[in-house]
């Protein structure tokens, strides 16, 4: 019951069968943008793309949340019901290990309940590389075309059908439940799929070196390559709003009258006011500074407390930037400068 | 649209002109809509575009900005900026879906009670033939 | 595209002593992308370019520079700040001294006549982009493109950005030094995108802004990309009061569309640099060409083209129109 074939005429009806359960979330295309949304009844999800452009991040972490309710005069809060369990299809695997890799953090010292709900009503439906983007390079990070880690059930496209591997006792349930859909894997899948998935792997084509990075960005500090690389930023969010692994966020109060709703919303270490003190103070005052730290939280800061490197390679934040801010091109730098 | 329908509108008042009109209607016991909220502002100059936008987005289905006619300003030409500001936030609100009916603009001087009810009057027909302004709420979304 | 010269002038301007650096482009780190380069010396001046490619609207980085206090006892820099230009960023230098938002002291403007720059998106979808670096340049009726040592030629009207097609300044409209020989404006066409949207009824257009404006994640690098998004206290950024709250749902994202497009109205140059950086491919330029055009024809003024102008929003006409006061 753990490897499974999906012959690809079924595809929908499996969706269907999905969909009959729970709530079903996969990528959908608006115009030239890719973002996970909920699935609408009958809508087979098409699984053709390199990556989506707003990261899967979204269902688990949505963009602003209700924390709670309140009215002026009343001492009870009314507290969200948290939606029930949840499916994501074809989650890309550098997508799932950045959820393992936030939720070390969302586990850290106090336990997020808004988000650790959601995470753990979900069961994510990966689906393994077998055309990486132009600017992946989750090889260099710890990952891979079908890195498990994060996923409850991994598909691999073998052409005419989907190999499905059930990696947790969620994904095992997944595949119970849509058993008359599915034939066991012949003993060639596997094999099947490793070459489609060292494939895979050969086509990524970016590359960085990480050894000795975390080590040596404090030494860093005041290095030029900051100034040269933030020179030339504009200072706007596209880059950690879309990273699968970025988590910041803010609480604000939104208030109405005698009502009024507490709320999170993402915010970027790229804005101004994301370090301003209410004194007017502002200890990251230029984008040199903040460029710098966003390098640091990822390559350093996260490493030094959980002891992973808080990037997946997705390559993102490379295809987005519209000056053309390169990590991989960064990397190099402070691979030099070391 | 159902009968009982009563739009909620947000006038935008000067302080010398128009909102005197206003008080004059009612002192000469001229009848109009009490659909109107009124908020007096300085001069009309001092409407900002979006306090008509949180008006909308706060429950507001019609928006009204009255000020003293060209030429009559009490600073002496607060109404010609609003009037270039105004119009041409009519011209994006239009161009982005919201109803121009939704939104006026007058001149109403301080002795024209009788023209501030025709204002009034024609402000709330046509927020009431617009509808229930639902789209733009703040509280609609996951509030 | 004379690089030669430009790279000269270029290494003879960041020479000067009264100069900090210089704002141009140079090659990305892959595929078709371009990014911008502050030129300190002579030297960096090879690393120059200017092709069809360089898209970005380098008069942002004027304003984008955090102004730090100045330590005690130490003389802020006034060194000028020379930047490549071409038509579009020139209208939008003009607007930045008209609205005294720099001084014309400050900047040695270097002009550089365009052929009309290309829409990545498009570009991608005929030839996608790979790791390896393309070329691109203007030929005759088209582009060149030179990648992996294959030429091909594509058609003007294939890849060419929208904005382009509605350009009517071509050549800069200020600039110190000049280089190359003016362009002759083209044929406009009609902008298609304002118009199809102008003749839908009002509840169509309705649903077509929900649409765009719910993909919208709220970035601000349309802001941040505009030359003219300068201000110190951003609205979006005030905490005190909120005009338009951090939340990411439809209501905020219009309220903050249309007061990003309305704060450009009457000072939009239309470089289309807020479209273009929207990761989300939300048509911004629509809204700021509407408004350009009603401006354009209603009040006969155009921002950017004439440094001694007043700022639009800022000036009046008694004969303003009114028709649409009650």
């Amino acid at each position: 019951m753990s490897a499974m074939l999906l012959n690809k005429d079924q595809w929908s009806a499996f969706v269907g069968k999905l969909a009959g359960e729970k709530k079903v979330w996969a990528p959908v295309k608006r115009g030239d943008i890719m973002r996970f949304e909920p699935l609408e009844e009958g809508a087979v999800p098409s699984l053709d793309f390199a990556n989506t452009t707003v990261p899967p991040k979204t269902v688990v972490f949505p963009q602003t949340e209700t924390l709670y309710r309140y009215r002026i005069g009343q001492a009870e809060l009314a507290v969200p019901v948290l939606e029930g369990e949840a499916v994501l299809l074809g989650v890309r695997p550098c997508d799932a290990r950045a959820m393992s890799i936030v939720q070390k953090l969302f586990r850290w010292d106090v336990d997020d309940p808004y988000y650790l709900k959601r995470r753990e009503a979900a069961t994510l439906v990966g689906l393994a590389c077998s055309a990486p983007g132009t600017n992946c390079f989750c090889t260099s990070v710890g990952g891979g075309p079908a890195s498990t880690e994060g996923l409850d059930l991994l598909m691999t496209d073998l052409g005419e059908s989907y190999l499905l591997e059930a990696l947790t006792d969620k994904g095992k349930a997944l595949l119970e439940a849509a058993q008359d859909l599915l034939q066991e894997a012949p003993a060639g899948a596997v094999q099947e799929k490793e070459k489609v998935v060292g494939a895979a792997e050969k086509a990524i084509a970016r590359s960085v070196d990480t050894t000795g990075i975390p080590q040596g960005l404090p030494g860093l500090w005041e290095h030029p390559l900051w100034q040269r690389t933030a020179a030339g930023c504009l200072g706007c969010g596209t880059c950690t709003f879309l990273c699968p692994t970025c988590h910041c966020f803010d609480i604000q109060d939104e208030v109405e009258g005698f009502e009024g709703r507490r709320c999170r919303m993402w915010d970027s270490c790229m804005f101004a006011e994301y370090t301003l003190h209410a004194s007017g103070h502002n200890p990251r005052p230029t984008r040199r500074e903040r460029t710098r730290n966003r390098i640091n939280h990822k390559y350093n800061y996260f490493v030094q407390k959980f002891d992973v490197i808080a990037c997946v390679g997705c390559g993102r934040c490379v295809n987005l930037c519209p000056v053309n801010i390169d990590l991989v091109e960064i990397l190099r730098q402070v691979k030099e400068a070391l | 649209m159902s009968e009982s329908f009563e739009p909620n509108i947000v006038a935008f008042l000067c302080n010398w002109c128009s909102y005197a009109g206003a008080d004059l209607a009612g002192t000469s016991r001229v009848q109009y809509p009490a659909n109107i909220n009124v908020i007096r502002v300085m001069c009309s100059g001092r409407v900002n575009p979006l306090f008509v936008m949180n008006a909308l987005q706060q429950g507001a289905d019609g928006v009204l900005v009255s000020g003293c006619h060209p030429g009559d300003c009490h600073y002496m030409e607060g109404n010609f900026y609003a009037r270039r500001r105004l119009g041409m936030l009519k011209d994006l609100m239009e161009f982005v879906g919201i109803d121009p009916r939704r939104f006026h603009m007058s001149w109403v001087s301080a002795s024209e009670g009788h023209k501030w009810k025709e204002v009034v009057q024609k402000t709330v027909d046509d927020a009431r033939e617009a509808g229930p302004f639902q789209g733009f709420r703040r509280r609609q979304i996951d509030w | 595209m004379d690089l030669e010269k430009l790279r000269k002038t270029a290494a003879e301007i960041v020479s000067r002593d009264d100069v900090k650096y210089l704002i141009g482009w140079r090659p990305g780190s892959f595929g078709y992308r371009v990014s911008p380069c502050f030129v300190q010396d002579a030297a960096g001046a090879e690393e120059l370019i200017f092709s069809p490619l360089c898209a970005s609207n380098l008069a942002t980085y004027l304003t984008l520079v955090e102004k730090l206090p100045v330590p005690r006892g130490e003389e802020p820099d006034r060194r000028k700040v020379a930047l490549l230009v071409k038509g579009c960023d020139s209208r939008a230098v003009v607007q930045l001294l008209v609205e005294k938002g720099i001084e014309r002291e400050q900047v040695i403007l270097v002009g550089l006549p365009c052929r009309g720059v290309v829409d990545l998106n498009l570009l991608q979808q005929k030839y996608p982009e790979g790791l390896e670096k393309g070329e691109l340049s203007w030929q005759e009726g088209g582009f060149q493109l030179i990648r992996n040592g294959e030429t091909a030629t594509i058609p003007r009207e294939e890849i060419l950005a929208e904005k382009c097609r509605l350009c009517r300044y071509p050549n800069p409209v200020l600039s110190d030094v000049t280089i190359g020989d003016p362009v002759e404006p083209w044929e406009t066409e009609a902008d298609r995108g304002v118009e199809e949207l102008e003749q839908k009824s009002v509840e169509e257009r309705w649903d077509y802004w929900e649409e765009q404006f719910s993909k919208c994640i709220r970035c601000y690098s349309c802001r941040n990309a505009c030359p003219l998004c300068y201000c110190d206290d951003c609205i979006l950024d005030r905490l005190n009061p909120i005009w338009i709250n951090r939340a990411v749902n439809f209501s905020e994202n219009t309220a903050f569309h249309l007061a990003r497009a309305f704060h450009l109205g009457g000072r939009c140059a239309e470089c289309g640099e807020c479209e273009r950086a929207c990761p989300m491919n939300i048509p911004l330029g629509k809204l700021n060409r509407k408004l350009a055009k009603e401006v354009r024809e209603k009040y006969g003024y155009e921002a950017g083209v004439d440094p001694e102008a007043k700022p639009f929003l800022a000036s009046y006409n008694p004969n303003d129109p009114e028709e649409f006061i009650l």
